[in-house]
């Protein structure tokens, strides 16, 4: 019965695993080829498999599954429509009621809030950035022989692993739940962060330079402040407007336990139900934090840009903002 | 009197990068030490301004033995080893650290002998008009001849430059030997420079070493380096070149290093 030449079995064969034995170079190779791509499907499955697993496993332990959030969906929507209170323009547009915004902005007095949020930010910096140069040199091995050096970078480990919120809580015994507090712990959370971002740059210090100033005689602190320190000023710059984008950010959410800023009134609008004015302050956080990313990637490009670029003065960065802006809008 | 060397040998666990050197300079000669990459040279350079420790041997400069190498040996480096962001006079500042405390050095409180040491330097090696400028926005040739001054504010008694023309173009090397020859000669300093270039080593030279292996082939003057014994040094290919009369200084880019472009990563 079966006069079929080509059986079922003989083509799974040749599709999967290869030509028969007496088949050419080509024919053998080609069958390799397809077996080791078989393989890697099957092992890119599993792979697949494995992390839809842990999706599973960790929504559970989340407890996702429990039906509460579907039924308080028609709720979120509700809460929805307060975010973005609807009005109609002109009697024809519907848009957000964006008057609505404003008005509570003005009235909570955003700016100075806005003022505080960045003034915790700024300081918890500044206070930090020279305490994360000094421990990022004394964690370097160049500066500091091997098993002491280790010392400063376990500090600095060790203050990385605690968040800024959590350093926070520690420190409310001394400040309470004031800005101060916040700026403790943005400073605490800055020397972790821009320290081991430090360390690693001061891993690529050229060595040529200080062995330069090592050849004239120089005492270790020289060469340290002269061979090293004057290469690092750049990255540090530069990492540290990164962090102060962090610690903006950061400032906010300390504000959400009451540590002042911007977070406090999100939160005593949040609890309020006001969720008009809280999507009004959460507006105003999103310029505020872009705003300094804005000054901060400038910077950092500029520095980037290196001594080839004619330098753009603090001035002419202030002044030309706007013209800068609009021209990348209408590029 | 001048430089002696004696027995000096350096060995790195296994590899012997010395092996016995021994030879004399006489007071105020500049030499120039000859030899193929990895002969030795770097090394030996190394340990006579003390930033390499030899496994034994000594270093005598009329008779004493240096024991400050550092402070007493000015040293030219082939890739300049200047702190880049600063000016050409605080680099220059920076021969005087073997004799400033750190805090004076770090406040720029040098004595005014010192500064004006720095700015006298710097008028030797003709760059007291650029003083003033940072030493990444200078070229090549400039910055070696600020290294030059850095080394000479030390006031040592022996000068060493390690290959210090290798990274630049023909133009600027002539101009770089040409101050040090002039410097030496002004200073009365004895001045030991590593050079590969043979063509340049025969125009500057004036006491030659030859290196090979880690040990002295040759030590004696311009007419007695003739062109068999460069061959020894060297082997065949590069005395080609100098037989002919056809010589074409080595092309080796100016290399512009600037290891303090960070924020690529940024």
């Amino acid at each position: 019965m079966s006069t079929d030449p080509d059986p079922l079995g003989e083509r799974l064969r040749r599709r999967f695993v290869g030509g028969s034995r007496e088949d050419s170079a080509v024919k053998r190779r080609h069958g390799e080829l397809k077996r080791a791509r078989l393989v890697r499907r099957l092992s890119q499955s599993a792979l697949l498999a494995g992390i839809a697993v842990l999706l599973f496993w960790s929504l559970n332990a989340a407890g996702f599954w429990s039906t509460e959030w579907v039924q308080y969906w028609p709720q979120f929507i509700d809460a929805l429509a307060l975010y973005f209170p609807p009005k109609l323009y002109f009697d024809l547009v519907p848009f957000v009621d964006v008057g609505r915004y404003y008005q509570f902005m003005e009235e909570a007095g955003l700016v100075g809030e806005a003022g505080i949020t960045l003034a915790i930010a700024l300081a918890g910096t500044i206070m930090g950035a020279p305490l994360a140069l000094l421990f990022g040199i004394l964690g370097n091995e160049r500066v500091t022989p091997f098993p002491l050096n280790f010392l400063f970078r376990g500090v600095m480990s060790i203050i990385r692993s605690i968040p800024a919120l959590v350093w926070a809580l520690i420190y409310v015994p001394l400040g309470g739940i004031t800005p101060v507090t916040a700026t403790l712990a943005l400073g605490t959370d800055t020397i972790g962060e821009l320290g081991r971002l430090l360390t690693d740059e001061l891993e690529e210090v050229d060595d040529g330079p200080i062995e330069g100033i090592r050849s004239t005689g120089a005492g270790k602190p020289q060469i340290i402040a002269f061979g090293m320190i004057p290469q690092m000023v750049r990255p540090f710059i530069a990492w540290a407007m990164f962090v102060l984008e962090n610690n903006v950010r950061s400032a906010v959410s300390l504000g959400i336990i009451g540590a002042g800023g911007l977070g406090v009134t999100l939160t005593i609008e949040q609890q309020t139900f006001q969720f008009t004015n809280m999507m009004a302050t959460i507006l105003f956080i999103v310029g505020l934090v872009i705003s300094v990313e804005m000054i901060s990637q400038r910077t950092r490009s500029y520095l980037r840009e290196g001594d080839d670029v004619e330098r753009l003065s603090v001035y002419q960065l202030v002044v030309g903002f706007p013209r800068r802006m609009s021209d990348s809008l209408f590029k | 009197m001048g430089l002696r060397i004696q027995d000096l040998t350096k060995e790195y666990g296994d590899t012997t990068a010395l092996s016995g050197v021994s030879f004399e300079i006489p007071d105020g000669s500049f030499a120039v030490v000859l030899g193929e990459s990895g002969a030795g040279k770097s090394t030996l350079l190394r340990i006579l301004n003390g930033l390499t420790e030899p496994t034994s041997g000594g270093v005598y400069l009329d008779g004493q033995e240096i024991t400050n190498s550092r402070s007493d040996v000015g040293m030219v480096f082939q890739q300049h080893n200047l702190a880049d962001e600063l000016s050409a006079y605080d680099n220059a500042l920076t021969g005087t650290f073997n004799r400033t405390g750190f805090v004076r050095s770090l406040l720029n409180l040098q004595p005014v002998e010192d500064r004006e040491l720095a700015l006298e330097a710097l008028e030797t090696v003709g760059l007291l008009d650029e003083a003033g400028q940072r030493v990444d926005r200078m070229s090549g040739g400039q910055q070696q001849r600020v290294g030059i001054a850095r080394a000479l504010v030390q006031q040592p008694a022996l000068l060493l430059a390690d290959e210090p023309v290798a990274s630049l173009d023909p133009a600027s090397a002539e101009a770089v030997m040409t101050c040090f020859r002039e410097t030496a000669k002004k200073r009365d300093l004895t001045t030991l420079a590593s050079l590969h270039q043979v063509n340049i080593a025969r125009e500057f030279g004036e006491q030659f070493i030859g290196l090979k292996d880690g040990e002295v082939m040759f030590v004696g003057s311009r007419s007695e380096l003739t062109p068999s014994i460069l061959e020894e040094i060297y082997g065949e290919i590069q005395t080609e070149e100098l037989r002919e009369g056809t010589e074409t200084p080595d092309s080796n880019e100016p290399t512009q290093t600037n290891a303090s472009d960070i924020g690529a990563r940024l």
